[in-house]
């Protein structure tokens, strides 16, 4: 549970929501899934995020830029209409059905934390999941990339005028993006099995917890996981079958009291 | 004149649709199941094409369209099985859900209305799921005996077919069934109803709104409501294309509520063109006709799909009609015409 409230506040700080995100974590997944049988987990987890920050450069340049001017619709479309041709494009490859991976011996021993027993993987993977939050914190919040696309978010024109490169930096951070979602999903598939459909599945809860925490709000980011994960554990205890009704009805709740979410600004609403 | 022109066209072409269709590696009920589709992908156009908003959530509102229908013949009302009751109730349950989930959303932009419409239909999905007594969960509704149409005071079962009469290429006449008679006269209407309400100052100030809220909001409308309006609407259609199918295979199931079932409103109605009256129709035709021609032979049709879907967008981004149809002049200079508030307006995404 702790590992899907993590990757949902990655996606969520990221805030590149978009449909070809959770294509980024299966192909992220599958590469390391090939990798890390042939050669080895590490070399794995080092090759799925350069393929996919391939990938996305690629995607980007051929395809996104020619939108970048026009309507906005017809950027949402072109990463849905690219989610499903990767989609199905690794079904084709590796067939539809769920896979796992080979992984080293010491990833099934469970380390002794004193009051439990958890599983070794887990806990490295938690651990990584932490620093990679406090990487991406300093990233946009306190290097110039992130503050041009912060400030890009919210007046294109005037930061382009004051000589910002908007569209550089929106394309790193684009492509590290994700690098990050193909990294999250090379190192989260011993976990949970890896099938095309994977990173849709984590994509719309991930979705539900930047509304809940607030739109373009960092700490809302984490807020919104911690809450995301909370009710969910709790409901899973009280009625089983509620457990994934939950978190949208928590959704909708907070979309009726404060429609910019708990720590959002109203203008970001805006988008 | 001109309306009456329209009308007969219309009305020819959705008489000649099946025997067309039919012949070339049809099959009997691929028409009836396009044109119930095709007034989904209508309704959605009135959004996406219209008002500007990309919803990624019409799943709820047909597969939540047909669980109503067929719930009150089976559960609701057993006793009094009733052809328009059912068809009504669905209708009118989905709009009253449309209203609420249209109120909550259409405050938000780009990326974030579509996800949190996705997000509102994937609620719907495990409700439907997980609530077993009601809907059987994942074994869906099977099976159920629709009663025929009541016509005042005679009543038609719509299985039935045409008497046999062989047109030559065109197939025969006994391969028609009464459904299709029955979905082209709604659809006939749907077309009428759209094509009035887009005429109307309501389309007007829709397409003000999404060309630029800001000004139409100084002008004096609420964009609020008339995007409600524009979501409810829309909402409406597709959860009577729900009960319609529903209605016509006597089954249902969860996966009318799936993500697949709204990016294939998307897909239909992009491919037909946005903004054009008959391009979601067209591209709902389309799209079927090719997954039943080439689907039946291989097995990764969807690849194909989302190849075609890719390749329309950059290449005919106003779909098929809104690309060669007599208005692309207008709509492609619009398309490439780059002004403030479409820079303004792509940052939602990025």
């Amino acid at each position: 549970m702790g590992i899907a409230l993590g990757l949902t506040i990655v996606f969520g700080m990221l805030r590149l929501v978009n449909f070809a995100h959770g294509a980024f974590y299966t192909i992220g997944a599958y590469v390391g899934l090939v990798v890390s049988n042939r050669v080895g987990l590490i070399p794995g987890l080092i090759a799925a995020p350069i393929a996919v920050a391939i990938f996305a450069l690629i995607f980007d340049y051929a395809l996104l830029r020619r939108f970048y001017t026009k309507e906005p619709t017809a950027q949402i479309l072109v990463t849905f209409g690219v989610a499903i041709i990767v989609e199905e494009a690794l079904r084709l490859i590796f067939s539809g059905t769920t896979q796992s991976y080979q992984t080293p011996a010491w990833t099934q021993t469970a380390i002794n934390l004193g009051f439990v027993q958890y599983p070794a993987y887990r806990l490295v993977f938690g651990l990584g999941i932490v620093v990679l939050i406090t990487a991406l914190w300093f990233f946009i919040e306190r290097t110039n990339y992130g503050l041009i696309v912060r400030a890009g978010i919210r007046d294109r024109t005037m930061v382009q005028l004051l000589g910002g490169n908007v569209r550089q930096a929106s394309t790193i951070v684009f492509v590290l993006g994700a690098a990050v979602a193909g990294l999250v999903g090379a190192a989260a598939s011993p976990i949970y099995s890896v099938d095309p459909g994977k990173g849709f599945e984590f994509l719309v809860p991930s979705f539900v917890v930047i509304v809940i925490g607030g739109l373009g709000s960092f700490g809302g980011a984490i807020l919104g996981g911690l809450i995301v994960g909370e009710l969910q554990s709790i409901t899973t205890l009280i009625a089983p079958a509620a457990s994934d009704i939950i978190i949208y009805v928590a959704m909708a709740l907070v979309l009726l009291v404060r429609p910019q979410g708990l720590l959002g600004e109203s203008e970001v609403i805006r988008g | 004149m001109k309306d009456l022109r329209f009308y007969a066209l219309t009305a020819l072409g959705l008489i000649l649709f099946p025997f067309i269709i039919h012949p070339i590696y049809g099959y009997p009920g691929l028409a009836t199941e396009i044109l119930i589709l095709g007034i989904g992908a209508i309704g959605f156009n009135l959004l996406l094409g219209y008002a500007g908003l990309l919803s990624y959530g019409q799943a709820m509102f047909y597969g939540l369209g047909s669980y109503v229908a067929l719930l009150t013949i089976q559960t609701f009302f057993p006793h009094f099985p009733n052809f328009w009751l059912a068809l009504f109730l669905a209708v009118a349950f989905v709009t009253l859900v449309a209203l609420v989930v249209g109120m909550l959303t259409v405050r938000l932009y780009g990326i974030y209305f579509s996800l949190l419409t996705l997000a509102f239909a994937q609620m719907f999905f495990f409700i439907v799921f997980q609530w077993r007594s009601l809907t059987r969960g994942d074994d869906g509704l099977q099976g159920i005996t629709v009663p025929p149409l009541p016509l005042g005071f005679t009543s038609i079962d719509l299985t039935g077919t045409f008497p046999e009469l062989d047109l030559g290429p065109f197939g025969n006449l006994h391969d028609v069934h009464y459904w299709y008679l029955f979905a082209a006269i709604v659809t006939f209407l749907v077309l009428a109803f759209v094509r009035t309400l887009t005429r109307s100052q309501f389309g007007e100030v829709l397409a003000a709104i999404r060309e630029n809220e800001e000004r139409s909001t100084f002008v004096g409308f609420s964009p609020i409501r008339y995007k409600i309006a524009a979501f409810t609407i829309a909402g409406m259609l597709t959860g009577l294309s729900g009960a319609l199918k529903g209605l016509y295979e006597g089954s249902t199931a969860v996966d009318t509520l799936t993500v697949d079932t709204s990016g294939n409103f998307v897909i239909y109605t992009v491919v037909g063109g946005v903004k054009t009256l008959f391009g979601p129709l067209v591209g709902t035709g389309l799209i079927m006709y090719l997954q039943n021609v080439i689907g039946g032979k291989i097995d990764y049709w969807r690849l194909i799909e989302g190849l075609i879907f890719v390749a329309v967008i950059v290449f005919l981004p106003g779909g098929l009609l809104g690309s060669f149809g007599p208005r692309s002049r207008t709509w492609l200079q619009r398309a490439l015409r780059i002004t403030p508030q479409t820079i303004e307006a792509s940052r939602n995404v990025r």
